[in-house]
């Protein structure tokens, strides 16, 4: 106390010999005890967070966040609580087996281990679509984590290894697929997305049948998956969710729809809220949706196996929440019909699985796909899958 | 044709000009710089040796350092040889290293030169003398120079102290490791001139009649005086010239010690004897970063835990382990600026752990600096018996430099000679000038 007087006879001092600084002074004092006004007030609310819990209750919440993220990372990378000790870590030998999972909406799903001289993966044989949307088809390692969305906006986490296999080449009837969660009354299967860089990722991404975008930040994963419900994402109760996809908010996001629209958004850009993205005639739909990398080529394939291809940068990225997307379907053939049926964006040594309505399921490569312009199949088609260059390369090396 | 120029190699700023026997061209070495013409005396060697100076350094430096993130390794740094009597044994020593050092900053090259116990400084694995540290600028400054003028640059017209070092011996040394620096660095031909001459030489461009001229170069390391007769080129005559090693870095280091160690506790709490020690290195700015070893983290983490003093702790910890030195002595000297002009300023520093905040005055200022005024009065008036001139007898005193603009030496001068006869030069440009102008001639 006595030094800071000091300082004040000190200022007084300056104040007597030059009156002009005085304001100066007065000036600096004052701005400084506002500073520490504001100061004081966010210290007041921080203390009052700490006296009621709230900031407790959040670093909890984040703790269990973290923990539940290198469980997932734990998982991913196959180790256990004695292989963290003995690091380095072993991977699994799961790691590198390719899983192929195709799934419709009434939960059930094929899960089948690929190989290098993979063509023809199967077939699926009875009533192949139902009702239904045509099933989906999903290439993941063995080791990723999925979750398993549902039209109701309940989540669900599996294993891929805790998932039965079916023998590859083999024909197969839906009765003899998995039901790792089986759809609630009322509910459909809507999507299944891989999980497992969760930690690495900043947002879950959110797209709707209809068109509607909403991210949610992973920080908020924790409640997320301890409520197993991310909610909808759909602003229309007829709508329904679609997809479900980790990313970053340096990503650009594309959907793709059956009437052969195409939009591509900035993840950054996205509101938090449900928000209508593209203008959809009343019989359009959202058919894909991805994130994709600027040097990959859009493939989308139409019921008849054409295949139509642009770059994704060429893709204008949409500001407007109204936007209606770019037409690669032209007005003259979509009166003829014509509509998509599956999109993805490819790179260089990519495959796609393609099912067509007969159930066959057949493996191509991605650049074949662009060469020829189309895709010979039993049947219409129905669905396509992308496999990454990287994890088909991961199965040849083994 | 060979090209030479001058170069004011300063202890806070530098510059380079040429002139073409009518006009002095100061080059724009900085263009980042408020002034562009004007290149602070920092260097900044990353960890692959690729180096920066002037704007860019301190750019570069900020980007890479602060607020990084640190590891530590313990490093093989030699061995000492123990003997005795009866015995003889050596031992290693092993210092902690930052591995993650992305570089180091480098100031205050030319005070360097002028300490006798520094010799120069481990940057990663190579030892830079201080010769191999004003060499590596001069290199630098000399190629930006060659990109205004769009030519090469073969001969350099340095500015030095009137003294370097109260020592002979020292004062030698000093000139010539800056000579062999300046050669090393590519120039050819390399000489000298004061700096006070050098001023007094700008001086003389603007005045029309024979005077008897004191300058008065009070910069960020030195104050160089010369007694002059200027005005006409036949009868130009140096009369005296003196120096003392008193200069705006020591107003810096005043203001640290008397203003901004008490934040940190000092002469309020007491603190265990190696936290003082780390307190008391704060104001001497080779020091400071060579505080951030694990060793003094673990002294700082345990007294904070222990509850003593933890906000000012906490403060001193986040100064030395985040890279906040430079910011630090800106900040003060920016403060002492500041004072030149205003009755009042904030010397502030805020950051994450750290709230430095010190209203400052005048007067405050005035009032700490007031011993240096005895001793600079003491050189002046020193210098003007020994040039045999009488006080009445000068007919004008050229301020320049930075420290010159500090009103309590503006106010000794006019008291001394009489506010009419005291000028005021070009405080960061006229040595530079008169150094292109004795290049020239």
């Amino acid at each position: 106390m006595t030094s800071f007087n000091k300082k004040i006879d000190e200022w007084m001092k300056e104040a007597e010999a030059r009156p002009a600084s005085a304001v100066a002074i007065v000036k600096l004092v004052a701005n400084r005890l506002r500073e520490l006004t504001e100061r004081n007030e966010e210290l007041l609310s921080e203390n009052i967070a700490l006296e009621n819990g709230t900031r407790v209750e959040e670093y909890q919440k984040r703790i269990a966040h973290l923990e539940y993220q290198l469980e997932l990372l734990k998982r991913r990378f196959g180790v256990d609580e004695g292989t963290l000790v003995e690091f380095p870590a072993t991977p699994a030998v799961e790691a590198s087996t390719l899983s192929l999972l195709i799934y419709n909406a009434r939960g059930r799903v094929f899960r089948l281990d690929l190989d290098e001289d993979a063509k023809e993966i199967g077939q699926i044989v009875g009533d192949v679509v139902g009702n239904d949307e045509p099933p989906r088809i999903l290439a993941v390692p063995a080791n990723e984590e999925i979750c398993l969305l549902f039209t109701s906006g309940r989540i669900e986490t599996h294993s891929v290894s805790n998932i039965p296999t079916v023998e590859l080449g083999g024909k197969w009837d839906w009765s003899q697929a998995a039901l790792p969660d089986e759809p609630r009354a009322g509910e459909l299967l809507a999507c299944v997305a891989p999980f497992s860089h969760l930690p690495l990722s900043d947002f879950f991404l959110q797209i709707s049948r209809r068109g509607c975008a909403k991210k949610n930040m992973t920080s908020l994963a924790q409640s997320i998956l301890g409520n197993h419900y991310i909610g909808k994402g759909a602003l229309q109760k007829s709508d329904q969710p679609f997809d479900l996809m980790l990313c970053h908010k340096q990503d650009t996001a594309i959907f793709v729809t059956y009437e052969g629209k195409v939009i591509a958004l900035d993840v950054d850009d996205l509101s938090y809220a449900i928000e209508e993205r593209i203008k959809l005639s009343t019989t359009d739909y959202v058919i894909a949706s991805f994130i994709a990398p600027v040097d990959a080529t859009l493939l989308c394939v139409t019921q008849t196996g054409k295949v139509i291809q642009r770059e994704s940068k060429s893709i204008d990225t949409s500001k407007s929440s109204t936007a209606k997307g770019q037409v690669l379907i032209p007005p003259s053939r979509l009166e003829q019909g014509v509509r998509f049926m599956g999109a993805a964006a490819v790179q260089d040594g990519d495959r796609v699985v393609v099912l067509d309505a007969t159930g066959r399921l057949n493996l191509l490569e991605a650049e074949s796909m662009t060469g020829a312009g189309s895709i010979e199949a039993g049947g219409l088609i129905l669905s396509i899958g992308r496999i990454p260059a990287d994890s088909w390369m991961n199965l040849v090396k083994v | 044709m060979s090209l030479k120029v001058g170069i004011d190699f300063g202890t806070s700023n530098s510059g380079v000009a040429v002139f073409d026997g009518q006009k002095v061209r100061l080059l724009p070495v900085d263009p980042k710089n408020v002034l562009p013409e004007v290149i602070k005396t920092v260097l900044y060697i990353t960890k692959d040796y690729r180096t920066y100076l002037g704007h860019e350094a301190v750019e570069t430096y900020y980007r890479d350092n602060v607020n990084r993130q640190r590891r530590y390794v313990k490093q093989w740094a030699g061995e000492i040889e123990y003997r005795g009597a009866d015995m003889f044994y050596v031992d290693d020593v092993f210092v902690y290293v930052d591995e993650l050092k992305p570089g180091r900053l480098l100031q205050y090259l030319k005070t360097a030169l002028r300490k006798d116990n520094y010799q120069g400084t481990q940057i990663f694995e190579r030892f830079y003398s201080v010769g191999d540290l004003a060499q590596t600028y001069l290199n630098l400054l000399k190629k930006r120079a060659e990109e205004v003028l769009g030519e090469s640059i073969d001969a350099v017209t340095l500015g030095r102290p009137v003294k370097f070092s109260e020592s002979p011996e020292m004062d030698r040394k000093a000139q010539e490791t800056l000579r062999q620096a300046a050669h090393e660095a590519g120039f050819k031909a390399v000489d000298f001139e004061l700096e006070p001459i050098a001023a007094a030489l700008y001086y003389e461009q603007s005045i029309t009649e024979p005077q008897n001229v004191v300058i008065f170069d009070f910069g960020g390391g030195t104050l160089d005086i010369a007694v002059m007769r200027l005005g006409d080129a036949k009868s130009r005559k140096v009369y005296a010239s003196g120096g003392v090693d008193i200069a705006g870095s020591d107003f810096d280091r005043t203001i640290i010690e008397k203003r901004m160690l008490p934040h940190f506790g000092y002469g309020k709490v007491k603190h265990h004897p190696e936290i003082m020690q780390m307190i008391e290195a704060i104001p001497d700015w080779m020091a400071l970063p060579e505080l951030g070893t694990p060793i003094n983290k673990n002294i700082l983490e345990k007294a904070i835990q222990a509850k003593v003093a933890p906000v000012r702790l906490k403060a001193l910890e986040h100064l030395i382990y985040n890279d906040l030195a430079f910011t630090f002595y800106n900040r003060v000297e920016a403060g002492k600026i500041a004072l030149s002009s205003e009755g009042a300023t904030i010397i502030s520093l805020e950051d994450k752990n750290i709230a430095l905040w010190e209203l400052y005055t005048r007067s405050q200022f005035e009032s700490d600096i007031q011993h240096y005024v005895v001793d600079v009065e003491k050189v002046l008036l020193d210098t003007i018996a020994k040039s045999g001139f009488d006080i009445e007898e000068i007919d004008a005193v050229v301020k320049t430099g930075g420290s010159s603009n500090i009103p309590l030496f503006t106010g000794m001068l006019e008291r001394i000679f009489g506010a009419e006869k005291v000028k005021e030069s070009s405080s960061f440009s006229s040595v530079v000038a008169g150094l292109a102008i004795k290049a020239w001639m």
